[in-house]
């Protein structure tokens, strides 16, 4: 270690923890940091930034950063890229920590050190926290740490991270942490004369970098390099002369690093070598991942999930959503009517029920994905979903987010933060609202019942076939976006990747238990963080939606005009009713009125006009005005059609009584144009579940694909396709069918 | 290293069953999907146990360098490898 310097512990500030994913990165920053830690993204991307604080063995307090998982400098994913970026001092609102702490994996050693050996190149004080040696004696490899130290020329601490065994020595390790000295990775033959030539020419640098930095050029690593490195235009000049192929260069690092690694691994690990017999995580997989078992393992765990998501948080949903509505009533009560009361009831409390409904099923779903994360699971999902999902372009990992967009695309979309590849997570993301999600069925439910229902088929001959029929459209509807979903997918592989091969290598990670505090702390973050940021969003947004229902407020001679048209027809109240039932006769007078005034503010509102101005737009679809406000409301969330439909025919709001649904069934069914044809058809009950199905309808949804992908363009765009894909198909849907069968 | 090679025909690691040691004597491909191969330890010289196929056929799974590593068919037919005779001869 003679060209080792120890760093000045009174200097160490930052700390970062380095490492390969499943390595036990996070367990150790837990066990270092405690509580006292916080998530945010790094500005502009969606890669978490994971910081906390520790105090060291001398009183410092210094800040811990967790860097995101990954398995070289040489950076293959938005999150690798950061951590890469966030090393070598690349980015302006993270400088490089003072000490860099390489988390290593002793059951994996190998493919973990060539990590440590780009990390020796950054010329800072580092520290090894050797985590799951008990996994690796157990195997038969037990890795002796000393050794290990002096091969490395550095500390090596063993830990186990959720014991918090080995914390203490490691922050005493923290303080003495040295710039390990510098194997000499020589490449062999032509290409390391290659090397050192142009090395010798890097003049400008520091005399220990020359030879990296042209081992990196010539391999063609990143462009953040390139102009990191304050290149000479001479040298750039001369490296564009060098016909070198910069695979062979790459290969040949590489690779150099693992042939100094297997040395490093043979003097380390003092074990005869394999155990004898399958390990754990080998007769677990016996089963999991089965040719038979396995899928069917699979189907059953997937199922739970979607049981949980779908059905356990619906009570839970509607009990949030009545625990608002209660609170805002009881805000509300003492007040006289007016728009205060309107605004705080109807879009204030509104606004925060529609945001908090949503809180159930995204905590359940992130506590899954949690568990099946931290267990190990979720590789092999992504492992046996993947040959599907490849055929449109998507990956093993669309799987999970896909099948939670069926209970609400908002968890869905949250979940594809576990695809790596930018292209496939983006497709997954525009991809997941075609899933028919639980906010569609209300509508699915009062369309289907109202003309494939039994009324439609009373005594006909299809009439014992009507479950038969309601079943089969409700199938029609899933199956629709799915292939919607697997037909865009397709489009955007050829499109957007241009052809070409996203590879799939993934890394089956040795099965662990979950820890029960590292599970409830991700469900509580990924929670938080849609309520904050998403939460924001859907809350103004529906602010605005209220105000569109709200103004302009009807004129008080047509609100008289009404109550004069109900008072014309004479109050019949029986000679011997009593006082009460004298008073509900009263009663049910003035609540006929408020509906139908109700009814008429909703027209005179900006969402009545815009349902009006729209018409020309949508009758090609077979809609009238009243089914554009419908369409218009349900930006808000898709169920608000129904509540709207219920307004505009001035029945009251169905939501609040099921009766209801019924009433406005028959009502809608009635309903005709002045010329006397229906305004409502089986037909153009078909057009408005295909336009349900396709519409990207939901500003929530929209406002986390915002949140998830960092800018405006990826929503506006889903928003615009997947709204143009509806009235196209809604369109044809209605011309082909009116053709057919003549309306 | 290249003595230790039994003199098969070297063919691509898409070609074996489950159960197959082999070792590892080239990766191919584009630039970005070689270098994760032997970034993951898929170097020449290296030896690998198939263990199995997902159950739709791809992808497949492998050991190596002890940890188990699942890669598409499509990354498989990259990497080049001759079949080892004896299990006996297979080290980390």
């Amino acid at each position: 270690m003679t060209n080792a310097a120890a760093a000045t512990p009174s200097a160490i500030h930052t700390i970062a923890l380095g490492g390969n994913p499943n390595c036990g990165k996070t367990t150790l920053f837990n066990a270092l940091t405690g509580l006292r830690q916080k998530v945010a993204n790094y500005p502009g991307i969606t890669v978490e930034k994971k910081t906390g604080r520790c105090t060291l063995a001398n009183g410092n307090v210094i800040e811990v950063l967790d860097l995101p998982g990954t398995y070289s400098l040489v950076p293959n994913s938005p999150d690798e890229q950061v951590a890469m970026e966030v090393l070598r001092g690349l980015r302006a609102d993270t400088p490089p920590p003072d000490v860099i702490v390489a988390v290593v994996d002793a059951s994996n050693l190998a493919r973990n050190l060539l990590l440590v050996s780009q990390l020796m190149e950054l010329r800072r004080p580092m520290v090894v926290a050797l985590n799951m040696s008990d996994i690796a004696s157990r195997r038969g490899l037990p890795v002796n740490a000393a050794l290990l130290a002096e091969e490395l020329g550095m500390p090596v601490i063993p830990v186990i991270g959720h014991k918090s065994v080995g914390i203490p020595e490691l922050k005493a390790a923290i303080q003495q942490a040295v710039i390990p000295r510098l194997p000499a990775w020589t490449l062999p033959g032509a290409l390391g004369q290659a090397v050192t030539d142009l090395g010798s020419t890097l003049t400008r640098m520091p005399t220990d970098e020359r030879e990296r930095t042209a081992r990196r050029l010539l391999s063609h690593e990143t462009a953040a390099d390139l102009t990191a490195a304050r290149l000479d235009p001479v040298i750039v000049e001369k490296i564009s002369t060098i016909t070198l192929d910069p695979g062979a260069v790459m290969q040949a690092d590489i690779e150099a690093r693992y042939r100094w690694i297997d040395g490093v691994v043979a003097r380390a690990v003092q074990g005869s070598g394999f155990k004898a017999g399958p390990n754990l995580t080998d007769r677990v997989d016996a089963v999991l991942v089965h040719r038979v078992f396995g899928l069917g393992i699979f189907a059953l765990i997937m199922a739970i999930l979607f049981v949980s998501i779908f059905w356990l948080a619906d009570p839970l949903m509607g009990m949030c959503q009545d625990a608002v509505v209660w609170l805002g009533k009881l805000i509300t009560d003492g007040m006289s009517g007016g728009m205060l009361k309107s605004l705080i009831q109807d879009g204030v409390f509104a606004g925060v029920g529609g945001v908090v409904v949503f809180v159930p099923q995204i905590a359940l779903l992130f506590l899954f994905l949690a568990v099946l994360e931290d267990s190990g699971y979720l590789a092999r999902a992504a492992f046996l979903m993947d040959r599907l999902l490849a055929k449109v372009g998507l990956h093993g990992r669309s799987f999970i987010p896909l099948l939670s967009s069926f209970a609400c695309a908002i968890p869905g979309v949250m979940a594809t933060r576990t695809i790596e590849n930018r292209r496939e997570r983006l497709a997954t993301i525009l991809v997941a609202p075609f899933m028919s999600c639980s906010a569609r069925l209300p509508v699915y439910g009062l369309l289907i019942g109202a003309f494939f229902g039994p009324a439609m088929f009373a005594g006909g001959p299809y009439a014992s076939y009507t479950w038969l029929i309601q079943g089969g459209i409700m199938l029609a509807c899933y199956l629709l976006g799915i292939v919607a979903a697997a037909v865009t997918a397709y489009g955007c592989k050829v499109i957007l990747g241009r052809g070409e091969v996203t590879p799939f290598i993934l890394e089956l990670p040795s099965y662990k238990l979950p820890q029960v505090g590292e599970v409830v702390r991700q469900m509580w973050t990924n929670t938080a963080k849609f309520l904050t940021k998403a939460g924001t969003i859907i809350f103004c947004l529906s602010i605005v939606l209220w105000a569109m229902a709200y103004f302009p407020r009807l004129p008080s001679e047509r609100i008289l005009e009404i109550a004069n048209q109900h008072n014309a027809t004479a109050l019949v109240i029986p000679v011997d009713a009593s006082v009460e039932q004298e008073e509900e006769i009263r009663g049910a007078r003035a609540d006929d009125i408020a509906v139908a005034v109700a009814g008429a503010q909703l027209e005179h509102s900006i969402s009545g006009r815009i349902g009006h101005a729209i018409e020309p737009l949508i009758a090609p679809l077979g809609y009238d005005w009243k089914m554009g406000v419908g369409l218009i409301a349900a930006f808000a969330a898709r169920e608000v059609f129904v509540g709207h439909l219920g307004i505009v025919y001035s029945l009251g709001d169905p939501e609040e009584d099921s009766d209801k649904i019924e009433k406005l069934q028959e009502t809608i069914r009635r309903d005709t144009y002045s010329d006397g044809r229906p305004v409502w058809t089986p037909l153009v009950a078909v057009s408005l579940l295909v336009w349900f199905v396709l519409a990207m309808q939901c500003i929530s949804t929209v406002a986390v694909v915002k949140r998830e992908t960092g800018g405006w363009s990826w929503p506006l765009f889903q928003l615009v396709y997947m709204n143009a894909l509806a009235y196209l198909g809604a369109l044809a849907t209605y011309q082909i069918g009116s053709r057919l069968f003549g309306g | 290293m290249n003595a230790h090679l039994p003199h098969t025909v070297p063919t691509t690691l898409n070609h074996f069953a489950p159960g197959a040691h082999v070792r590892v004597l080239d990766v191919a491909g584009p630039l970005a999907v070689r270098r994760r191969l032997l970034e993951m330890g898929l170097c020449p010289g290296v030896a690998l146990e198939v263990l199995r196929r997902a159950p739709l056929g791809d992808p497949l799974e492998v050991r190596v360098r002890g940890y188990l590593l699942s890669l598409r068919l499509d990354q498989a037919t990259q990497v080049t490898v001759a079949a080892i005779a004896s299990v006996t001869s297979v080290a980390v």
